[in-house]
């Protein structure tokens, strides 16, 4: 994905004026996800678990070498086919000559961030390869023509009317069909995708060292279809995966549906070691595993960015972030975004090509609480900071701005006193008249601060 | 086959090396040890229906296929023609027309296992996928004693025999993507209902 995250001020500012139904659909989706993400540490001794996850996922990052050979040879030994990718580029050819080898005419997707960060189906369409996504929520965006909004709910910037006008237009259902009759409308597409699909293409939430296992969470149904039905299945796991052993796999299965939607498990895992091989076995005849590294190398090398790479892709730093409930992740440019896309995509890109974004945060350390693997993400941000000052980076003006946006928006108070200064002022006099905003808000609309503050409307469980 | 450049991999591995190369390689913490319930099966049926699965067991005076059968014509799809997995032993197979998974009212299975904390049936590829996953509803055997009070345990049991794939399903299919309100049967069965053997 071609990253434009040196538009993110504009496109904050542009998705808060002209679009407030992305901060509503945002803000209640964030706000229900991270209700139930408390409610289910409550239930368990969260303190220990991410202390011991982060352990877990310290000594892998440490011994990655080793484990990521380990994984290969398991693999092997299991029929599956191991490849390594450096870049997106190499990731996308070896995608596509898979395919091709294959005859593959159609291919079924699971939801996968790394497929966004590659750019994986214009590869493949360019290819003549149909691609169709088959989670609801991407399926949705792959007909707008968007990319996710946020690493779980990619389309939670979406409302109901928006999705009933799409289908209406798109599949024929009704122009005002409820949730379920839409969802059968899609299924209906999407039911005969998987049937006749050839290939099947995959991200993996882990890859077990010991076993040679790729492990895939969801709710859907979706994913255990791609991987089960289709004669090739092709999953592309970012090197940093790894997981030393299947008994660590018990407790980040876990783990990681409770921080992400707060369910003891995903509906549906699937554990997949390699192709159907013996007699008796059922599912793919080919398995291709593809280790991508596309930047993750230089974000392990970082003294401190490396802590990035135990991230599990929950998005409990997005639900849990005031700045992010904003504007949704549109705005941050990049296939990463809210607190750990402002940590990550600098160590991925370039601290150059990720600017301003480690500027976008109030520091008030949401994230790190709601983070099941323990990123010390405020710390990360001020290290990215000092790095882009040292680099002389960022103007001063911007960077006062983006902050004084992130602390509005982390205290109502000061908002509300900005609003009634505008109601009063008229348009974004408010954002003037208060000195770190003035450069942020020339120009720009505000949008409407919450009466209660989001600790307040957490503990009453607004959604 | 692959149009992986020559030498990606070991440029990654030495890569990955030399980045960890100044930093203090950290120990393995052990297991993780999550808590346990005194009676595994009630726990496995606490967790299960609280997700929205089901659960019955089958009664007594009649075979385990009479049953099932009479308990499928029950069921508000009034099942006619079903799918039934490869592994389905004979004596578990209800007496009904068996039909490809695409057109079947319901879906047999048997579990290699169940799991309580996490409320999961265990799958094996040694099964039929499509049986597991395209019928509206998807009926699961959980044989006798099979029910492990934690997936660590399960997962540590399994390790040594591992088919080529295991789906552990712990819910009906669900999805809150449309303006965030909850559906059932989105891709896989809307129903999932274990019987404890
Ligand atoms: S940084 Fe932590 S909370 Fe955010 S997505 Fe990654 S694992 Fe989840």
């Amino acid at each position: 994905m071609r990253a434009r995250i040196g538009e993110y001020t504009a496109r904050a500012t542009e998705s808060i004026r002209s679009e407030p139904g992305v901060r509503e659909s945002v803000t209640g989706a964030t706000l229900a996800f991270d209700r139930k993400r408390r409610n289910a540490y409550a239930d368990i001794d969260s303190d220990h678990w991410r202390h011991w996850a982060e352990a877990v996922k310290n000594h892998t990052l440490t011994h990655l070498d080793d484990y990521l050979t380990q994984a290969e040879e398991r693999l092997e030994a299991n029929g599956a086919h191991v490849h390594w990718a450096a870049d997106a580029a190499e990731a996308r050819d070896i995608v596509t000559t898979i395919a091709d080898d294959g005859l593959v005419a159609t291919a079924v997707k699971g939801k996968s961030m790394l497929t966004e960060e590659i750019d994986l189906n214009p590869a493949l369409e360019a290819a003549g390869i149909e691609v169709l996504e088959t989670d609801l929520g991407e399926y949705i965006l792959q007909l707008l023509d968007e990319p996710p909004s946020h690493i779980l709910g990619p389309a939670i910037h979406k409302s109901l009317q928006q999705v009933r006008d799409l289908f209406a237009d798109r599949l024929g259902s009704a122009p005002d069909g409820d949730p379920d009759t839409l969802a059968q409308a899609a299924r209906r597409v999407l039911r005969d995708a998987f049937i006749h699909a050839e290939m099947g293409i995959t991200g993996g939430n882990f890859l077990v060292a010991e076993t040679g296992t790729v492990a895939l969470i969801e709710n859907e149904g979706n994913i255990r279809l791609t991987t089960s039905l289709p004669r090739v299945h092709v999953a592309l796991v970012g090197i940093e995966k790894l997981l030393p052993r299947m008994t660590d796999l018990a407790g980040f299965l876990q783990l990681t549906a409770r921080a992400a939607t707060g369910q003891p498990i995903g509906c549906f895992v699937s554990l997949i070691q390699g192709p159907a091989s013996q007699p008796g076995d059922d599912g793919p005849e080919e398995v291709h595993v593809i280790l991508v590294d596309n930047g993750r190398t230089d974000v392990l090398a970082h003294p401190h960015a490396w802590e990035a790479l135990r991230c599990l892709r929950c998005g409990a730093c997005l639900n849990a972030c005031p700045v992010y409930r904003q504007t949704g992740g549109h705005a941050y440019g990049y296939v990463y975004s809210g607190p750990i896309g402002s940590v990550l995509d600098p160590g991925l890109l370039g601290l150059h090509e990720a600017m301003p974004l480690p500027f976008a945060s109030s520091l008030c350390g949401a994230c790190f609480d709601a983070c099941p693997v323990r990123i010390p993400i405020p710390e990360l941000l001020l290290e990215w900071r000092r790095e882009a000052q040292e680099q002389g980076l960022t103007p001063w003006k911007e960077r006062a701005a983006l902050a004084g946006l992130a602390s509005v928006a982390t205290r109502p108070g000061l908002y509300r006193l900005a609003g009634r200064i505008g109601a009063r002022l008229g348009g974004t006099g408010a954002a003037r008249a208060l000195p770190m905003l003035g450069e942020w808000a020339r120009d720009r609309a505000l949008p409407r601060p919450s009466r209660r503050t989001f600790r307040e409307l957490w503990r009453e469980g607004i959604e | 086959m692959s149009a992986a450049r020559a030498g990606s991999r070991e440029r990654i591995l030495e890569r990955v090396a030399r980045a960890a190369a100044g930093r203090e390689r950290t120990a393995h913490p052990g297991n993780l040890g999550t808590r346990v319930a005194a009676d595994p099966v009630a726990w496995f049926v606490k967790v299960f229906t609280s997700q929205g699965g089901e659960v019955v067991e089958g009664e007594g005076t009649l075979s385990a296929g009479e049953w099932l059968t009479g308990f499928l014509r029950g069921l508000d799809n009034k099942v006619t023609g079903v799918a039934v997995g490869a592994d389905v032993p004979a004596e578990l197979r209800p007496q009904l027309p068996v039909v490809a998974a695409a057109h079947a009212g319901a879906g047999i299975s048997v579990a290699w296992a169940a799991v309580a904390e996490t409320g999961s049936l265990i799958l094996p590829s040694t099964g039929t996928r499509a049986v597991q996953l395209l019928p509206p509803v998807h009926i699961v055997w959980v044989p006798e004693g099979r029910v492990f009070a934690r997936l660590e345990e399960a997962l540590w049991e399994l390790r040594d025999e591992l088919p080529s794939a295991i789906g552990l399903h712990s819910a009906p299919s669900k999805s809150a993507d449309i303006g965030q309100t909850v559906v059932t049967g989105v891709h896989g069965p809307g129903r999932c209902i274990a019987v404890l053997a």
